[in-house]
């Protein structure tokens, strides 16, 4: 399924009654709320009246959508993504004055090789030998910088744009600007978020409806973890009603809705919101679970995404998930993976969190290439900052905001490819720096989305997701 | 107690005093701090005025208004060409009643009198009745529990629980219950262990009160002590005026003020206040935890419910060997990582395993010190006190530790204050100077922020739609000399919350209808002019709490302390109290659920609770697929609407007349034809459709009930 065949999702083209005759229509359907009615509802949102109905961009889409995966923590640039050779030739020199407690941090060797990797000869370090054998798809964006080097600030940041508002996230924005192609299921899916994070996935001050719905990760939401890797949409089935039966029991629903929104006088958006959440939640129940049933996938493809290894398994099914809601039509995925805190025992710690993600990263890129899913899905790999070139006691590496990494693959952006660099040792960005601001305002541009033009009214003022920042990195579009 | 001290309230006369904040915004390259010039300009600001009540404008429509509110909206409405929609009926004015006072639905019963009850003082005597309730300091409580961003965990990483933390939850049950007048309120939570008291219990009630100061989030694990006691200031000054003034005074930490005329200099003057004072959270050390604190004890005497049951003197027996055996293990692996240290071992990993051991012996021991020698559980809470020398802080360029520059004297907000008023703190550290500043009629903030909560509450909106700001960022109030008249009023009724709720909901603007009318609809479309009532969804509690309570199944008592008080201190005892949750069996009141940052319990998560981290003036009120498939599929609901479906399968009466009952408990009023042909046609089609021996008739009433519990109606406000 790709959205450029596929902009709505009626299940009855023939019988669709204008939009705007709506509410004259759920009136007149006074015995049962049944299939017609939900033709209507989807009427509504292929006429473009619903909040969640596709949406034309601003211009021509390089990316229909994106799967981030998210490694919260702060990911050590300097090991991995980004090659300097100066860092490993000036180890054990004192950092330079600004940087760490005088006298006390010295520069720090990334410990694994790097290499050139495939034909484009991209610097990677063999902490990620399966990626790099995506090489040729990464864009790598060595120049990226934020604002502050704490955690929630930053991490806030990155999602949202702010480090300190309570503002939508970049999930939120991309429902808003395009809406979703399949009514079935969630358009914005977050998996595995940290607690204390709902920013991350939040709409803030933009309807509700654009948040993002949670998988795993915590407690309450629609969805729930069960066991330590396994996800389940909650509540998904009655414990005491058949579907046949619940069928009977939401069109009592429906009715007694419905009588009320004409007691209201026939107009209600309350109402008319709540009928739609039972449809949309009646509609979920049945395709959720099979989204998420992951027991049909070939051998073949759990290999890919290491699952049924003990490493791997865990971010392996996520990211197979994610593969699985992307192809259903979902718009935006986002999948956690923490923690990237490397503070002290970086050696094993850095190696093992990298061992958990490579291979299921590259099982998702060669996935979606097989698909022929991925010229048109952005995946992106990345923290909220980087690491010192110094180290922070023996083994260990402090927050670094200056300078850090971001990659990203597939839809529109140029592989093989490095964009921006660091300093010699790796602390900030000096070539082609781009601020988050800049990376949300290009993220937008790849979803045919002017960063300027997306916006909402708020308090009386148009808000954007990059402020009134940003500036598209248009080297990196394919 | 040692802390009781006469206080000696500084009267201060404020004229228009002027404080500007709006949305923080950093302005690198601003070296010029605020001039007296612009700090003067900025006190024009409409907030910053002192309330005037003024009388209300003349209205064509004599006969409509009753209240001088009334008058207030229908000039405004005339002026827009506007008439005000018919009242609503009784059976909707009851119930719109009985939640926004008490957040439970009214009993059929109740219902029925009302609406048969035409004398004149019906309304008034409905309204006396729930305003006597003990349920309408349960309902308002929360509310500023929303605001006072309550919670009884540290959040952030560590995520620590209070297990003290409830003793304020019931403090301010109590408060509203009691009506204590506002201003009181505000001052016994900036600086209740200052305040004069005339007994032990009422100083206990105080103290109590200061647990506002201690509860925020707290990131307990930062390495930086002295960064952690900036943050924890911040956190207060933060809480204080964004709660109580609609400021976001914390903005000025980092920078003078972008636009508005707050220079850093004032953000670290209060900060020497609350640097000055000791926040008294609890908490013990431990890895994760690397700023413990102590509690305050109060005296017997005081007369506060304990948060746990007396040990036996069996149970203490074995919690003190508990404690011992805890202590010998972790004697025991240090031994044995010291020795492995010797033989090469890791470090690290050693490291981690002794201060485990440690932190499990450490967490015994403050479950014994719970107790005393007898078994009687100690009174203990949350709290502030005097630091016995208080302390100026220095200003912090960029609000960075290393960059401090001069000590700035603690003090009051310059633009707040009287041009050559001393803003400079005598004696102490200045929080009884900040209470009776804030508490006071002077203050043209306090009373209109809070008048503007309440009105929020009962009518959908706020006055001013930004409740939390009330600065040049925030919006211009709807009805400015309405705001004023709620404020004015207020104080003239010596800061009386439930006087303020009866003017507002003995006005006849409470009572109109919140029916769809399509000509002012396109005049007004937000109804910004109130000239019908908003529909509202009810919150969190108030569904909750009326599942339980039209099913049968709801415990009026109020809980006593928290199930957080009752969990093991370590980090099992907060899942415990989540697991605990699951199984449905705590059938109290929402407001005594254990509100747990970020493990919100799922009833109150999947209905909009706030992030408990911060000040919430509005709710949101989402309505999405999840919400319904928790209503039809969550066992927890499953069991209510299984209950409900018992309590009125034991009615008298048939199959209809019980489908009857059943509407008329869960939505106030009787069904009509349709509604009772769709109730009958799911009834008949389950009998139908059930196998041979199968309990059609009960499986219909269930399936019906949970459908009216699911209905938009039952979570509406109409």
């Amino acid at each position: 399924m790709t959205d450029g065949s596929r902009t709505t999702h009626a299940p009855c083209p023939g019988h669709l009654p204008p939009a705007a005759s709506r509410r004259g229509f759920l009136r007149s359907t006074a015995n049962g709320f049944g299939g017609l009615a939900f033709a209507a509802l989807a009427a509504r949102e292929a006429a473009g009246s619903g909040p969640l109905a596709a949406r034309e961009p601003h211009f021509a889409p390089r990316a229909r959508r994106v799967i981030f995966l998210c490694m919260q923590g702060g990911p050590s640039h300097v090991d991995t993504f980004d090659h300097k050779p100066r860092l490993a030739a000036d180890a054990g020199r004192d950092a330079p004055a600004g940087a760490g407690r005088p006298g006390r941090a010295t520069l720090l060797a990334p410990r694994w090789r790097f290499r050139p990797r495939g034909r484009s000869g991209l610097m990677i370090s063999d902490l990620f030998p399966e990626v790099a054998r995506r090489a040729d798809d990464l864009c790598v964006i060595n120049s990226m910088a934020t604002d502050l080097p704490a955690h929630p600030q930053a991490f806030t940041q990155l999602h949202t744009g702010t480090t300190q508002f309570v503002r939508p996230s970049l999930g939120a924005w991309t429902l808003y600007g395009l809406g979703t192609v399949n009514e079935n299921l969630p358009g914005f899916i977050t998996i595995n978020p940290p607690v204390a994070a709902s920013r991350t996935y939040g709409s803030a001050f933009l309807p509700a409806i654009y948040q993002g719905t949670r998988l795993g990760g915590g407690l309450g939401g629609a969805f729930r973890r069960r066991g330590p890797a396994v996800t389940a949409l909650a509540d998904v089935q009655s414990p005491l009603f058949d579907r046949a039966e619940q069928r009977l029991q939401l069109d009592l629903v429906q009715d007694l809705n419905r009588s009320r929104l004409e007691l209201d006088g026939g107009s209600s958006p309350e109402i008319e919101g709540a009928i739609e959440a039972a449809e949309l939640a009646f509609r979920m129940q049945a395709e959720v679970p099979d989204v998420m049933d992951l027991s049909g996938e070939s051998n073949h493809t759990e290999k890919l995404y290491g699952i049924g290894d003990g490493v791997t398994d865990a971010f392996g099914r996520q990211c197979l998930l994610a593969r699985r809601f992307a192809e259903a039509g979902v718009r935006f995925v986002q999948v956690t993976h923490g923690t990237w805190d490397h503070h002290f025992n970086l050696g094993p710690a850095l190696e093992n969190a990298c061992t958990q993600v490579d291979r299921p990263i590259a099982g998702l890129l060669e996935d979606l290439d097989e698909r022929g899913l991925l010229d048109e899905t952005l995946v992106i790999w990345g923290g909220e900052f980087g690491r010192t070139p110094h180290s922070q006691g023996t083994d260990g590496r402090d927050h670094n905001n200056r300078g850090f990494t971001i990659w990203m693959a597939g839809g529109g952006v140029k592989g093989g490819m490095r964009h921006g660099a660091t300093d010699d040792h790796g602390y900030a960005a000096v070539e082609k720096r781009m601020h988050i601001h800049d990376w949300h305002a290009t993220l937008l541009h790849l979803l045919g989305l002017d960063h300027e033009r997306l916006t909402f009214r708020y308090a009386g003022r148009d808000f954007r997701l990059t402020d009134v920042h940003g500036e598209v990195a248009r080297e990196i579009l394919a | 107690m040692s802390h009781s001290r006469l206080a000696s309230p500084r009267a201060r006369h404020l004229p228009a005093v002027g404080l500007l904040i709006g949305v923080c915004l950093l302005t690198p390259g601003r070296v010029s701090a605020w001039t007296a010039e612009e700090i003067a300009a900025g006190r024009a600001h409409w907030a910053f005025q002192p309330p005037v009540d003024r009388p209300p404008p003349a209205v064509r429509d004599v006969a409509w208004p009753r209240t001088p509110i009334d008058r207030h909206l229908l000039a405004a409405l005339e002026d827009a060409g506007i008439a005000p929609v018919a009242d609503t009926d009784r059976a909707t004015l009851i119930r719109r009643l009985a939640f926004d006072l008490t957040g439970l639905p009214p009993a059929p019963e109740e219902v029925r009198a009302f609406v048969a009850d035409t004398s004149a003082d019906a309304l008034e005597r409905v309204v006396e009745g729930y305003l006597a309730s003990p349920r309408f300091g349960e309902r308002w409580a929360r509310h500023w529990l929303d605001v006072a961003r309550y919670a009884e965990s540290s959040g952030k990483d560590s995520n620590v629980p209070f297990p003290h933390a409830w003793r304020y939850r019931d403090y301010c049950i109590a408060a509203f219950n009691d009506d204590v007048p506002f201003d009181r309120f505000v001052r016994e939570q900036i600086a209740g262990d200052l305040l004069d008291v005339r007994d032990e219990a009422e100083q206990a009630r105080a103290i109590v009160a200061t647990g506002f100061l201690a509860l925020g989030p707290k990131g307990l694990a930062d390495r930086d002590a002295r960064q952690f006691r900036l943050d924890l200031v911040d956190e207060q000054i933060d809480v204080v005026s964004q709660s109580m003034l609609g400021l976001t005074l914390a903005c000025a930490r980092c920078h003078d003020h972008a636009f508005d005329p707050v220079n850093q200099h004032d953000y670290y003057a209060l900060a020497g206040i609350f640097l000055s004072t000791d926040t008294l959270y609890g908490t013990h050390a431990q890895q994760r935890n690397l700023h413990p604190s102590t509690l305050l004890e109060l005296p017997p005497a005081a007369g506060l419910p304990p948060a746990v049951a007396d040990l036996s003197a069996a149970d203490l027996a074995r919690l003190e060997r508990r404690v011992a055996d805890l202590e010998t293990a972790a004697e025991e692996m240090r031994r044995e990582v010291a020795m492995e240290q010797r033989e090469g071992g890791n470090p690290v990993t050693g490291f981690v395993r002794v201060r485990a051991a440690r932190d499990r012996a450490a967490t015994a021991r403050v479950d014994r010190s719970l107790f005393r020698d007898d078994g009687s559980p100690r009174t203990l809470a949350m709290g502030a006190l005097d630091r016995p020398v208080p302390v100026d802080s220095p200003l912090l360029a960029r609000g960075e530790l290393d960059q401090a520059g001069d000590l700035v004297p603690r003090g009051l907000v310059e633009v707040l204050c009287a041009p050559g008023e001393p803003r400079a703190i005598a004696t102490g550290s200045g929080r009884l100077d900040l209470a009776y500043w804030i508490g006071s009629r002077d203050n043209p903030l306090t009373a209109r922020v809070l008048v503007n909560r309440v009105w929020l509450k009962l009518m959908g909106r706020g006055l001013v739609t930004t409740p939390d700001n009330f600065g040049t960022m925030g919006m211009a109030p709807s009805h400015p000399a309405l705001l004023d008249h709620l404020a004015v009023s207020f104080m003239d009724d010596g800061w009386s919350v439930k006087r303020l709720i009866r003017r507002i909901v003995t006005s006849r603007a409470y009572a109109l209808s919140s029916v769809h009318h399509e000509a002012n609809e396109r005049i007004d479309p937000d109804n910004t002019l109130h000239w019908r009532m908003d529909r509202r969804r009810l919150d969190a509690e108030a569904i909750r709490d009326a599942m339980l309570a039209v099913s049968g199944a709801l415990d009026e008592t109020p809980f006593a302390g928290s199930l957080v008080a009752r969990a093991q201190e370590d980090p099992f005892g907060l899942a415990q109290v989540i697991g605990q949750l699951r199984g449905g069996t705590f059938r109290h009141r929402s407001i005594y659920l254990p509100i747990i940052r970020d493990q919100i319990p799922e009833f109150l998560g999947v209905f909009d609770f706030p992030d408990a981290s911060l000040v919430s003036g509005t709710r949101d009120a989402t309505n999405v697929p999840s919400q319904v498939l928790f209503l039809l599929n969550n066992p927890e609901t499953t069991a209510l609407a299984e209950a409900f479906a018992t309590r009125v399968g034991r009615l008298p009466g048939d199959a209809a007349s019980r489908l009857d009952a059943a509407f008329e408990m869960a939505l106030a009023r009787p069904p009509q034809a349709d509604e009772r042909a769709a109730l009958r046609r799911l009834h008949d089609a389950f009998i139908t459709d059930q196998p041979r021996g199968a309990d059609g008739a009960r499986r219909a009433l269930v399936a019906a009930c949970q459908a009216l519990l699911a209905s938009a109606e039952f979570r509406s406000l109409n």
